[in-house]
């Protein structure tokens, strides 16, 4: 064997790493040699026991074969020895101060080699999220095309869809029997403006607290917020003007401030929404925020599945959909999940405890009445909803 | 300032409070799945008495004779007073303590240290720690502490909570320690305490939590 380059602790990282993927990539060829070398010898037995002729050839190749083996059994012993005071089969090294965010690769149990040992499961969560974000996609765009571009309807392409998309059953007639609209001609559903979607809603949930603020009047009041909490609710705070609101502010005294922008400002397009705890404050609370707290968290990520829901089956009522689930939460704390009625569960997955989090947000057909009223852990929640 | 409950470990009738109970309590937090050590905390408590100036006197009856003082250990600036008769509750800098020294108008009579192991667990934060008496030592209770973080109210994190409490009543019963978790049950009205959680709140807990640990270790003594 070629003399073996130490990889001291004065190597740096990489070409520490670069050495353990090396030795790993020994250690597997040695092993397939041995793999061979035993073939060899049993090949060697089977002929010697049929041709008896052949058999002193064969106890030749044997002694070959044997020795073989024991030098690769030798080198695999040293290269393992070597992997092992690297740290590569122990994931000893994961936690050193040092070593420039990289960590030495990692032999997992059932045999594969991780280059970094995080990738596995960033790679695992990013499939699955990956895959939920492209269906809804795929499902916003093709509702956008089948409004404005009727004329490109593709019988087959429509049928396929419907096949693979998975639709509630009591969606797909209204769709199909909506008038069709070019963005040119004034449409026959009136679009309800921003200030009466907003007085609804406060008639609808008077528990919770909606202000109003424009774009760089939201960042100045994120930035007071870290500064000092405001003991009592201040009253709501809607804009005169609503020509110019880029950010709906939902407060709901104890449980929730939940931001929701729009955009362009002014419209009643919602376009980002996210949660956070009452006493979070700081430039980092805006709608496309993310709360330190896991709760809020999770309840942010189910939000963004339900925006891109409501903006794709209904975009005219969209905002109003969403601030009436966004008030269902004002019991994020004390309702019970709809499935194993308890308030706080263990996830397994993310070893956490936490109140349900998920809340159906799929609409009837009829949705005067939809109240948005169950809600699920999120072990506890089926996958289409 | 976030949530807080506070319990203390009731020993089973005949048992002694060991050491023991501390580290098995420890473990059983530690059995929980996502929990991860948060280094130490401490806090801790002194018991005052009123020094009449005047012995031949009678005391003034409206100035309290017992008085508790609390160094919070997620307030090392601050130092709170509870005067348990009045209901009141007096939030100061730390150095107070040294004005409290040279008036001599109150003494400390005894001291309890609090200190222990802090985990965090999601959004929650617990600490559980070792009640000490402080001259020798002595252990005279463990105290648990539970913060939930996204929540500042009373009120609506009440549920949570409890149902925290349960959790843990569960898998203490299930490792069969000795003795189980009591919460500290406080009426915060009465000190003119509201829904919003304040230090004020915790001082009160202590104060409540420590008179009826001191209460259970002289009965099974």
């Amino acid at each position: 064997m070629e003399p073996q380059q130490q990889a001291g602790s004065g190597d740096a990282p990489p070409k520490q790493v670069a050495q353990a993927m090396d030795r790993l990539g020994r250690a597997a060829r040695l092993i397939a040699e041995i793999r061979l070398g035993a073939d060899r010898i049993l090949e060697a037995l089977l002929v010697s026991n049929e041709n008896p002729r052949l058999s002193e050839k064969a106890a030749e190749l044997t002694l070959g074969e044997e020795d073989a083996m024991r030098r690769h059994f030798l080198d695999l012993r040293t290269v393992g020895k070597q992997l092992e005071d690297s740290g590569v089969l122990s994931g000893a090294l994961r936690s050193r101060g040092n070593s420039w965010g990289l960590h030495m690769p990692l032999v997992c149990p059932d045999g594969a080699v991780v280059a970094y040992a995080w990738k596995r499961q960033l790679a695992g969560q990013a499939g699955a999220s990956a895959v939920d974000r492209a269906r809804l996609a795929l499902k916003a765009f093709s509702d956008q095309k089948r409004r404005f571009f009727p004329q490109l309807e593709d019988d087959q392409l429509n049928r396929s869809n419907n096949d693979t998309i998975k639709f509630p059953p009591t969606k797909r007639p209204r769709l199909l029997h909506r008038p069709t609209q070019s963005p040119n001609i004034d449409s026959t559903e009136q679009k309800p403006m921003l200030a009466d979607i907003l007085k609804s809603i406060q008639t609808e949930a008077p528990g919770v607290t909606i202000s109003t603020y424009q774009r760089l009047e939201w960042s100045k009041r994120a930035e007071s917020l870290a500064l000092d909490q405001p003991k009592e609710q201040i009253l709501s705070n809607l804009s005169g003007s609503f020509n110019e609101v880029a950010v709906i502010e939902l407060v709901a005294s104890g449980v929730f401030r939940v931001l929701v922008s729009l955009h362009p400002a002014g419209s009643t397009d919602p376009d980002a929404v996210a949660f956070f705890s009452p006493n979070e404050g700081g430039s980092y609370l805006h709608s496309r925020g993310m709360s330190v707290h896991h709760v809020f968290k999770h309840v942010t990520e189910y939000a963004d599945k339900a925006l891109q829901y409501f903006q794709s089956s209904d975009p005219n009522k969209a905002l109003s959909h969403l601030l009436s689930w966004i008030c269902s939460h004002q019991s994020l704390f004390t309702k019970n999940c709809s499935k194993c009625c308890k308030l706080l569960a263990m996830d397994k997955s993310l070893a956490l405890l936490l109140p349900p989090v998920h809340r159906p947000y799929l609409l009837n057909s009829k949705d005067h009445d939809q109240d948005f009223a169950t809600a699920y852990h999120i072990g506890c929640s089926s996958y289409d909803v | 300032m976030t949530v807080k409950w506070l319990m203390h470990f009731q020993p089973n009738q005949g048992t002694t409070l060991t050491s023991q109970v501390m580290a098995e309590a420890c473990a059983v937090a530690e059995s929980f799945p996502g929990v991860s050590r948060d280094g130490r905390w401490r806090s801790a408590m002194t018991f005052y008495r009123a020094v009449p100036r005047d012995q031949s006197l009678p005391a003034p009856s409206d100035l309290p004779r017992d008085l508790i003082g609390i160094s919070l250990h997620d307030l090392p600036n601050e130092y709170l007073f509870v005067m348990r008769s009045q209901r009141l509750i007096l939030r100061a800098h730390s150095s107070v303590q040294t004005v409290m020294d040279k008036l001599q108008s109150y003494k400390g009579r005894f001291f309890i240290n609090f200190e222990g192991l802090q985990y965090k667990w999601g959004d929650f934060k617990l600490r559980i720690g070792k009640c000490l008496y402080n001259p020798n030592e002595a252990l005279r209770g463990i105290v648990m502490e539970v913060e939930y973080l996204p929540l500042s109210s009373m009120d609506k994190s009440q549920r949570v909570m409890e149902e925290f409490y349960e959790i843990w009543r569960e898998a203490v019963a299930s490792k069969l320690l000795a003795g189980q978790f009591i919460n500290t049950e406080v009426n915060f009205v009465e000190y003119g305490l509201g829904d919003s959680y304040t230090p004020q709140h915790t001082a009160v807990l202590y104060g409540m939590c420590v008179v009826q640990v001191i209460a259970s270790s002289n009965k099974n003594q």
